[in-house]
């Protein structure tokens, strides 16, 4: 696609103006400050359609939207089919929120019976829960605990494997939250999940500058975020009385 | 009107007089709900008796302002105005408001009634009242935990415009709005009032609707906001340019105000007087909470009450350059610390204090926006004696931008009159 590889990293931020609703298109703001404090170049491009798109992806965003859009949003992310199908499988790290990673996966069961076909590129598909979940969320995730806050009326079912096991919370409605792909995170952890999580950030980041052959240091800005984002999770953790970080 | 609600009423000033005596300057609910329980016609009956009507202002944001603006306009035609100013917008707090004016005949002096209310309440109430006026302000994505999206408030809104027996008028730049104003009944006017390509221009991220129309109003078509400058605006009306004084800077300030005179001219149809509402509108105070410049202990400060992103924006683009003291809080009210985030906080530059419950959450946004937070001081009492110690800023005043919650504990701290309007 590219002739010369560009020296720093570009942050795609897909349909920020459909799906931000919670500010989760601020992910892609986090990841290009985190990469700017460790002094490499960062800079993040909106994308509205594919005429938008940069030659060169270094890490993709997708936030959630509004039911009322999802046709809209659906729509406007199909002609993203094939370049999304080669950033999954050429290991681009991709992180999906809500709504946004629905429309990836097989589809949408609609709580009033009818379904929404997604672009079929993450298997499984979102069905309604029970009832809406929206409250602080608490994920057992590899080597991290996560938290974040959720806001969904569906589940996740068929994924292949989840981010992690519910510690508190609804997630995919079966005991664990999201899914994972390769490189690529869905989750309903919506807002500035890896502001408030950043180790998985610097997991993203860390794919990034390796397939870039970029070394990327350590930086006092980002400790000192990242001990603010601490305060704010165990604040979460104690009320819910768990254990602090 | 018969004394049959005589009974009720008694009962609700002697819960109001117990809610008082219980908890000094609160428990305004408790009367309304006594009355509200007893005689539940009271409330509409009530509202629908005033001989110039009933007008309702409600939308997303902007309401306190537009109706003490409203107010201050009719009141400066000689009207004489019942308004909720200071109290809640639910209906138990506009029963304990009535309860205050009402005569053991349910009947209250007064010509009009200007209603502020929530979207969301109002739908509920509005269906048992027959407002003569109904005035929209915006829709925008407001407390997403509650309403979830911006359709279902434009619903409400719609709702609320339904019941309007003789003018709606609405924000031709809000699309929500505008396409609501095409689709009311032809039994009712519609009164549109916009910004010029120019106004709309020299904000480029927008008025914080959650959709904007692409076209703009054309003068022959309603009211025009022409041009905003710092706290001054002109504001044209029916061919000629008025100057117009905001209570504070910033375009949604000049919109608040062409807001209310458009509803002025609504409610008061020929007797309106265009230089009359524009100089009562010129000399209202700062309005409580928002932009509200106060001085404690001999210190000025300038209190910024935030209640979505969209108003967060709009303050953060419109603080004067060069503010060299802020305190940021955010509290309690605020759930979900994603809900901020939409907004670009990097404005701001430099924030002594970020404080509140959610003093962290704040702080993590305002760091990612790469605003330099010296301290995080979760404790809002002890940040704002640090804050309010510190020398005398050399530029722009202290400023302290809150949510609503922390703005009650601000006041709560620093012995100021709280003030029941403030939204909960
Ligand atoms: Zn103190």
């Amino acid at each position: 696609m590219t002739l010369a590889p560009t020296p720093g990293l570009t942050v795609v931020s897909l349909l920020p103006k459909l799906l931000n609703t919670n500010g989760d298109a601020a992910n892609a703001r986090v990841l290009a400050q985190r990469a700017r404090w460790a002094g490499i170049e960062a800079s993040v491009v909106p994308v509205h359609t594919v005429d938008d798109l940069p030659d060169s992806v270094d890490l993709v965003v997708i936030g959630s939207g509004t039911d009322t859009d999802l046709i809209m949003a659906r729509d406007a992310l199909l002609p993203f089919a094939d370049v999304a199908r080669a950033w999954l499988a050429g290991g681009v790290p991709v992180l999906a929120v809500g709504t946004g990673w629905e429309l990836l996966s097989g589809g949408l069961d609609l709580a009033d019976g009818t379904a929404i076909d997604g672009l079929g590129l993450i298997a499984g598909r979102a069905s309604s829960l029970p009832a809406r979940a929206t409250d602080d969320i608490v994920v057992a995730g590899d080597d991290v605990r996560l938290i974040g806050f959720e806001n969904h009326a569906r589940g996740f079912t068929g994924a292949r494997r989840p981010v992690g096991r519910l510690i508190s919370g609804t997630g995919n409605g079966d005991g664990f939250e999201g899914s994972v792909a390769g490189n690529f995170i869905g989750t309903h952890l919506h807002g500035p999940v890896l502001a408030r999580n950043p180790e998985l950030a610097d997991r993203m980041l860390g794919l990034a500058c390796t397939a870039k052959g970029l070394v990327r240091p350590m930086s006092a800005q980002a400790d000192t975020a990242d001990d603010i984002a601490k305060a704010a999770r165990n604040q979460v953790a104690v009320r819910l009385g768990l254990d602090a970080d | 009107m018969s004394v049959r609600y005589a009974p009720a009423i008694l009962l609700g000033r002697v819960a109001r007089t117990l809610a008082r005596w219980r908890k000094p300057g609160g428990g305004s609910a408790v009367p309304g709900l006594v009355v509200n329980a007893i005689a539940p016609g009271f409330l509409p009956r009530t509202l629908n008796s005033f001989p110039g009507g009933l007008v309702i202002v409600t939308g997303s944001s902007g309401k306190s302002t537009t109706t003490k603006m409203l107010v201050a306009a009719l009141r400066a035609h000689g009207s004489s105005v019942f308004t909720n100013q200071s109290t809640a917008n639910i209906s138990q707090g506009l029963t304990s408001a009535l309860l205050e004016q009402v005569s053991l005949a349910g009947r209250i002096a007064g010509d009009i009634a200007v209603l502020e209310m929530d979207e969301g309440h109002g739908a509920l109430i509005s269906g048992s009242l027959e407002p003569r006026v109904v005035v929209l302000t915006n829709v925008m994505v407001d407390q997403i935990d509650r309403f979830h999206d911006s359709d279902m408030v434009a619903a409400m809104l719609a709702k609320i415009a339904g019941r309007a027996t003789g003018t709606v008028v609405v924000n031709a730049d809000d699309l929500h709005l505008s396409r609501l104003g095409d689709g009311l009944a032809p039994t009712v006017d519609v009164a549109r009032y916009g910004v010029t390509p120019e106004v709309l221009a020299a904000n480029p991220r927008g008025l914080g609707y959650t959709l904007t129309s692409p076209t703009r109003l054309l003068a022959e078509d309603g009211m025009l906001l022409s041009a905003v400058d710092g706290r001054d605006a002109t504001i044209l009306i029916n061919g000629t340019e008025h100057a117009v004084h905001l209570p504070a800077r910033g375009t949604h300030y000049a919109v608040d105000a062409l807001t209310a005179l458009a509803a002025a001219q609504a409610a008061l149809s020929s007797r309106f007087d265009a230089a009359t509402a524009v100089t009562a509108i010129s000399t209202i105070p700062p309005v409580f909470g928002r932009g509200e410049v106060v001085s404690v202990n001999g210190t000025t400060v300038e209190f910024v009450l935030v209640q979505n992103p969209a108003s967060l924006q709009l303050n953060v683009d419109s603080l004067a350059p060069n503010t060299e003291q802020i305190l940021v809080a955010v509290g309690s009210d605020v759930r979900d610390p994603s809900y901020l985030w939409p907004a670009d906080t990097s404005g701001l530059g430099h924030v002594l204090i970020a404080s509140g419950s959610k003093a962290h959450d704040i702080g993590l946004q305002l760091v990612y926006d790469g605003v330099t937070v010296d301290r995080i001081e979760p404790d809002l009492g002890r940040a704002l004696d640090d804050f309010l110690a510190l020398p005398e800023p050399a530029t722009g005043v202290k400023t302290i931008i809150f949510s609503a919650d922390s703005m009650r504990r601000t006041r709560a701290h620093l012995g100021l009159a709280t003030n029941e309007a403030d939204p909960t």
